[in-house]
């Protein structure tokens, strides 16, 4: 089912072309939209919200266009922007109960529903202290909270890992895996990053300079290189130049040797090499295809 | 073996299959969660310190005035001029309050949370001078209408003064929607609060000074007529002459006002001024 589409899209500021004849098609799920700093992500995502005219070009979410039913959009749709956007001064429950409020939720069921995804962000007992005293990761919480407490059935994440730190990152990609599977939630999720967008989307779709550079299952992504990374303790020239002969495609990184595997026989290759040279293997594993690649390979 | 522990349940998500209402609903909620906070309610207990300060102040003549009447028989306060007399609380509470309505959805740019919903920038400045422009009125109508009511509960000798009254509450309204474009316009193009304060407070000491200095030039050398235009430059005047057009009130000055639709005139076109700059300072802040 397709919960947003662009055709030939192009938004023209004055200076820059934000928006090239962008035609993408989004299904249900989570969706990572990947691109550079100033490739377009905010700007698709003000369009698709019927908040900045598009230059030509149409766009559709949820089978309504956003050019003429911005309003009706904004409605079902939830938004958690880039930037700060928080009053230090309010707890985070009397703001996301507002901010249900201003979605047209009743006042008891905005209250019901902010009490009820608070506490699925995770955030409890500080809920009711003032949002000024947060840390970094519970201001991305309140954040993500206030796009869905109206319940939408699509949700904008802006760059919503920006800022954190490792740990953080990783609850907030669960979080965001969490409303995509289990709340049954679409979500549209931008970052510069690429590596954490594979580990939540369905589906990824990369724009450069505001046009598209691919569009694909994150299956695909992972599929197209496929390579094992081999650590040995001392050796790792003779090993490399012994697989080469072999005919294996061999790179050097740093300590790591790269070895691309073209069939079962490469896995075979790399052990009988690692024992008839009598290395000390350290490490042997699988190494997935990265979707940065796709930014090195010629668009598809 | 069984062991009894408490388990909380995760009843997992729940979608919301209630009412969803429109536009007009999230901006009657926006004008009312604004309107309470200008008097601080649900706002910290410091925040409640200076609207209920103003307001008992705003009060306390019409208690006095009462109190007069009901001990000297003799008429109390003058309706009419009761805006301009208490004009600096007035102007006060515009400085402490205006600020809080708009700055800090400027200066934590909460505004696009806003504009990323139903409502729409008309709507949330709508509400916003909705708000402001209760809050004054409730300000300066609940003494004049305490007056009244004390007035005819004391019956003094002949008619009460229902006429003035009228006249006073019809420049309450206008009064309160002026103050508030202002006081919004002022505040929104300075997202600091403390800023916001101070431009308001200067403004209204200004135009007084302004107005009250080139009076005073202009009547000592005679030129009566041209001083009676300065004054307008004083937004609690300027009101206070359309009362005078509109009522026939005895004007608040000694010297009096223009005559004709000038006052009028005047007066909705500061008003049109105030707001095409808040809304344009609103779309602009929309689109950054």
């Amino acid at each position: 089912m397709t919960i947003l589409a662009t055709e030939g899209l192009t938004k023209r500021f004055p200076r820059v072309t934000a928006l090239d004849q962008l035609s993408i098609t989004v299904g249900t799920g989570v969706t990572g939209l990947v691109g550079a700093n100033g490739a377009g992500k905010s700007t698709l995502i003000k369009i698709l919200l019927g908040l900045l005219p598009a230059t030509s070009g149409r766009a559709e979410v949820l089978g309504m266009d956003a050019a003429t039913r911005g309003p009706e959009i904004r409605r079902v749709v939830g938004y958690m922007p880039e930037h700060e956007c928080l009053p230090p001064d309010l707890s985070a429950t009397e703001f996301v109960v507002h901010m249900a409020q201003m979605s047209g939720l009743p006042r008891t069921a905005a209250r019901e529903r902010a009490a009820d995804i608070l506490r699925h962000v995770g955030l409890h007992e500080e809920r009711y202290r003032p949002i000024g005293g947060y840390s970094t990761g519970m201001r991305q919480r309140v954040k993500l909270a206030q796009a869905l407490v109206h319940d939408p059935r699509l949700v904008f994440l802006d760059e919503p890992t920006n800022g954190l730190d490792p740990q953080g990152r990783d609850d907030m990609l669960a979080l965001i895996r969490r409303v995509g599977a289990e709340f049954g939630i679409s979500v549209l999720v931008t970052s510069h990053l690429l590596g954490e967008l594979e580990r939540v989307c369905d589906h990824v779709i990369v724009i450069d300079g505001g046009a598209l550079l691919r569009s694909s299952a994150i299956g695909e992504f992972t599929q197209a290189t496929q390579a094992i990374a081999v650590e040995v303790e001392e050796g790792l020239e003779p090993l490399a130049a012994r697989l080469a002969e072999l005919g294996e495609a061999v790179a050097v990184q740093g300590r790591i040797l790269t070895v691309q595997v073209r069939s079962e026989g490469t896995f075979d290759a790399v052990r009988d090499a690692v024992c008839d040279l009598d290395l000390h293997l350290v490490r042997l594993e699988q190494r997935r295809g990265r979707i940065e690649d796709v930014f090195k390979e010629p668009a598809a | 073996m069984t062991e009894h522990t408490a388990i909380i349940h995760d009843i997992g998500y729940r979608h919301y299959e209630g009412p969803r209402l429109g536009r007009g609903s999230a901006a009657r909620a926006l004008t009312l969660h604004s309107l309470r906070g200008v008097f601080g309610l649900g706002r910290t207990t410091r925040a409640k310190i200076i609207p209920f300060l103003l307001v008992a102040i705003m009060v306390l003549p019409a208690v006095v005035s009462i109190a007069v009447m009901a001990l000297a028989k003799q008429p109390g306060i003058p309706y009419y001029s009761y805006a301009v007399a208490m004009q600096a609380v007035l102007a006060i509470f515009l400085a402490s309050q205006a600020p809080y309505l708009v700055a800090p959805d400027l200066r934590y740019r909460v505004l696009p949370l806003y504009l990323s919903r139903p409502v729409t920038v008309l709507d949330y400045v709508g509400a916003k001078l909705v708000a402001m422009t209760t809050a004054l009125f409730l300000l300066l109508a609940v003494p004049l209408t305490v007056m009244y009511v004390g007035e005819l509960l004391v019956d003094l000798p002949g008619p009460p003064r229902t006429h003035d009254y009228i006249a006073s509450v019809v420049s309450t309204l206008l009064i309160a929607l002026l103050l508030a474009s202002i006081g919004l316009a002022l505040a929104s193009f300075t997202p600091r609060r403390g800023l916001g304060v101070a431009s308001v407070i200067a403004f209204y000491l200004f135009t007084s000074a302004v107005s009250g200095v080139f009076y005073a030039v202009l009547v000592s050398t005679g030129r009566e007529a041209a001083a009676g235009w300065t004054m307008l430059i004083s937004p609690f005047f300027l009101v206070d002459s359309v009362q005078v057009a509109l009522f026939g009130t005895p004007p608040a000055n000694s010297g009096g006002y223009p005559a004709g639709p000038w006052p009028a005139l005047i007066l909705l076109a500061v008003i049109a001024l105030a707001l095409t700059a808040l809304i344009s300072r609103y779309r602009k802040a929309a689109s950054s």
